[in-house]
């Protein structure tokens, strides 16, 4: 879910630059409180190129396949690191491939990165909310509640900006037809990613827990 | 079967099909080549017009220095590259583009390109499994893999947690259980110590497959092959006995390479016990 | 995905677009951009493309550079333009059996295809005008956080071995049949889910490796480094390209001003 130039109209364009603006403030504020250590910059910078690289993945749902975006996974990865992460997928995808969206980078920062950031603290969460459960079960649980937080509430801010930049000429139950359709076709795509997510941090369990420290 | 050293280029005889007779016994032609050119965008000619021919059973060192298409060479074996021009024939069958041909196995550079599951046993099942085979062949060939390269004791690991060493075996494992009958290995001894390196040789020197090993370890190559190809210029430069090959100074030299430390001529005897000195100096 | 080299969007040249300093291009530009995105009246989009056009033709980059990139990004605004001349507006042009071609949805849809259009050639003038460490340089005076930029330099240099590594391991995979024989979608997600986590691992062992390498170059401690361009281009503030192009961004910004209450 990316929105190409063009579409939106620039009041919209110039307050998700805003927005995006004051996000990264608010993450690097975090990134410098928390007294990171340096080598994170690397970890970050690198997994990023990895999921960059690794969106181009398609899994089978048959009858067709589709393209993860697993945000939920950077943030639960990344945490603050998740937002330049996405902030810079965004910038290197208008670079190198020329997919645009320069005019939208930051509509698009915004409806990707922050839900990124929103799952991450809930993967955190874990620790605190699941102590009755097996360590294994509440990383189950969170993951894929992460997971499918990330592509929900990405679906929803783009639902939303369709919505208010939609022209008043639309006949207004087709407007509600096409995106009550959307909104159910992407139903099945929040489950699936929560599941995915799930399954790739089981993986990581098993082979680098590090990773999901 | 000994060669006698030769340049190959245009004095390669074209009738590649018919299995050549040697020493009484029909040996079937495991990989011909013939006119095989290939070209990249940014480095045009780095194969040009090769025409080999590769009996089952031979085990085949290619040696060159860096970029002289080497690898390429192998990538064209496996279908993962179209040549411009040629053909290539395994088995009497011809290689179609991106056709998926599993009698071959290319062992990667890098073992970590081609182990990715969450165990050892997981990963050697998965040649077996995309082949279709049934649950029960499928464990089968895993275990007879895992018994092949002795690293049972590795099963339940996560490749991930391996040694460099123990890693290349596990990829080894999960080629072979694909029961390949050509291997191709591509710089096999490149980050091995010593005694991995040294049971790789013994692995090797007890297989029957058709093998071609690309290497620059050139001591490994004059231990397991028997027979060499040096490739320079997008051509073969050379093509016969190990010791022929790699002993003539001149011809190494002129191609960006060195005759083997084991095959200089040792006036003064520094290896002090005679047990030290290879055996084709006995 | 092919993860182009970003020499496949810059192309060197002499024009002047390629001699106007990074820091005014990039404001510039990314003004014009915006400019752009204000247009809401139809009977401005000539005036818009000829000025884009005028752009693309000082900064003499080929026509055929443009041609084979905006197919892509393209696709989606297909989608959503071919769907609203049929659905959106009351005035009805044309109609066979259920289908009714609408005037609004035709105008909406030209007005979106055209902005599209000419926001994403100003995007490649500047993308294909500008080395790419340039543009990091001209961001980063421009105030980008250092953590930013050093991330974005870390993930532009790995970006193509960590994509050659992924290619090596998919080929791999189908060397060893992947794909030859149809699997249960549990199965291929198991070894979906083994390929992207292997991924991720080497990718975060390869940024431990990497750190101790900066480390031992001196990252962490002192000044941050000086990030240098790598090409001379770009040194003349020159006058001409900026004020014209702040002109045109703003004869946009006036023109959709006196149209709007009509």
């Amino acid at each position: 879910m990316h929105i190409p130039d063009g579409i939106l109209p620039a009041p919209v364009c110039a307050a998700g630059y805003a927005i995006a603006g004051g996000v990264t403030w608010a993450a690097l504020r975090q990134i410098n409180r928390t007294a990171a250590s340096p080598a994170e910059v690397p970890k970050a910078a690198l997994l990023a190129a990895a999921f960059f690289v690794g969106s181009s993945l398609s899994l089978p749902i048959p009858p067709v396949s589709v393209h993860l975006m697993l945000t939920g996974l950077l943030g639960a990865l990344l945490n603050w690191y998740a937002w330049p992460a996405i902030l810079i997928g965004l910038l290197l995808q208008a670079i190198l491939l020329g997919h645009g969206g320069l005019t939208t980078l930051g509509v698009n920062a915004v409806m990707a990165g922050v839900p990124a950031l929103l799952a991450g603290q809930l993967f955190r969460l874990r620790h605190r909310l699941a102590k009755a459960l097996s360590p294994r079960a509440a990383l189950g649980i969170f993951s894929f509640l992460a997971g499918a937080l990330g592509v929900g509430l990405t679906a929803l801010i783009f639902f939303g900006l369709v919505v208010f930049t939609m022209p008043s000429t639309f006949d207004p139950a087709t407007e509600q037809n096409l995106l009550t359709a959307f909104m159910v076709a992407h139903i099945p795509l929040v489950f699936l990613e929560g599941l995915f997510t799930a399954l790739l941090c089981f993986f990581l369990l098993r082979v680098k827990p590090d990773l999901l420290k | 079967m000994k060669q006698p050293l030769n340049s190959v280029s245009s004095s390669t005889p074209p009738a590649l099909m018919i299995p050549l007779v040697a020493d009484g016994l029909q040996t079937a032609v495991a990989i011909a080549l013939q006119n095989l050119s290939f070209s990249y965008p940014d480095n045009p000619g780095i194969l040009q017009d090769i025409s080999v021919t590769i009996r089952a059973g031979e085990r085949v060192g290619l040696i060159g220095h860096n970029g002289c298409g080497k690898t390429t060479l192998f990538m064209l074996l496996c279908g993962l590259l179209v040549p411009q021009n040629g053909t290539i024939h395994l088995f009497n069958q011809r290689v179609e583009p991106h056709q998926f041909r599993p009698e071959v196995g290319f062992l990667f550079q890098d073992p970590k390109d081609q182990l990715f599951s969450p165990s050892v046993r997981d990963d050697i099942a998965f040649g077996p499994q995309n082949l279709g085979l049934s649950e029960g062949e499928v464990v089968e060939r895993v275990e007879a893999a895992l018994d092949l390269t002795g690293i049972r004791n590795l099963a339940h690991r996560p490749p991930h947690h391996l040694s460099g060493g123990e890693k290349q075996m596990v990829a080894i494992a999960g080629l072979m259980a694909m029961c390949p009958r050509i291997l191709l290995y591509d710089e096999p001894t490149a980050s091995l110590d010593l005694r991995t390196r040294r049971r790789l040789i013994q692995f090797l020197q007890k297989s029957d497959e058709t093998l071609l090993l690309a290497s620059h370890d050139l001591e490994f190559l004059l231990e397991v092959c028997d027979r060499v190809l040096l490739i320079d210029d997008g051509c073969i430069i050379a093509d016969g006995d190990p010791v022929e090959v790699m002993g003539n100074q001149m011809l190494m030299e002129a191609h960006g390479l060195e005759k083997p430390h084991s095959l200089v001529p040792h006036v003064e005897m520094h290896h002090s016990s005679p047990q030290l000195r290879p055996h084709w100096q006995a | 995905m092919a993860v182009g080299v970003h020499a496949d969007i810059f192309i060197p040249g002499q024009s002047a677009i390629h001699r106007w300093a990074t820091r005014p291009k990039l404001l510039s530009l990314l003004a014009l951009m915006f400019a752009i995105a204000m247009v809401r009246h139809l009977v401005l989009l000539p005036w818009v493309f000829a000025v884009v056009i005028g752009l693309y033709l000082w900064s003499q980059l080929p026509l055929t550079y443009l041609l084979r990139r905006l197919p892509y990004p393209g696709m989606f605004i297909v989608a959503m333009v071919g769907l609203l001349p049929w659905l959106s507006g009351e005035t009805v042009l044309w109609e066979w059996s259920f289908l009714a071609l609408r005037l609004e949805g035709l105008q909406t849809a030209a007005l979106i295809a055209g902005r599209f259009l000419a926001i994403l050639t100003t995007g490649f003038v500047l993308l294909g005008t500008t080395p790419f460490l340039s543009l990091l340089e001209a961001m980063r005076s421009l105030g980008l956080p250092p953590l930013l930029t050093d991330m974005t330099l870390l993930t532009y240099r790995y970006l193509f071995d960590i994509a050659n590594q992924f290619v090596t391991m998919r080929q791999a995979m189908r060397l060893r049949g992947y794909g030859h024989v149809r699997q249960t979608v549990s199965r291929q997600w198991g070894w979906l889910v083994a390929l992207l986590g292997s991924l991720l691992l080497r990718s975060y062992e390869q940024s431990q490796r990497v750190y101790q390498a900066m480390r031992l170059r001196g990252y962490g401690h002192g000044t941050p480094p000086r990030y240098l361009s790598s090409h001379p281009s770009g040194r003349m503030t020159l006058a001409l390209p900026t004020g014209l192009i702040w002109l045109a961004a703003i004869s946009f910004v006036v023109g959709e001003f006196f149209l709007s209450p009509l």
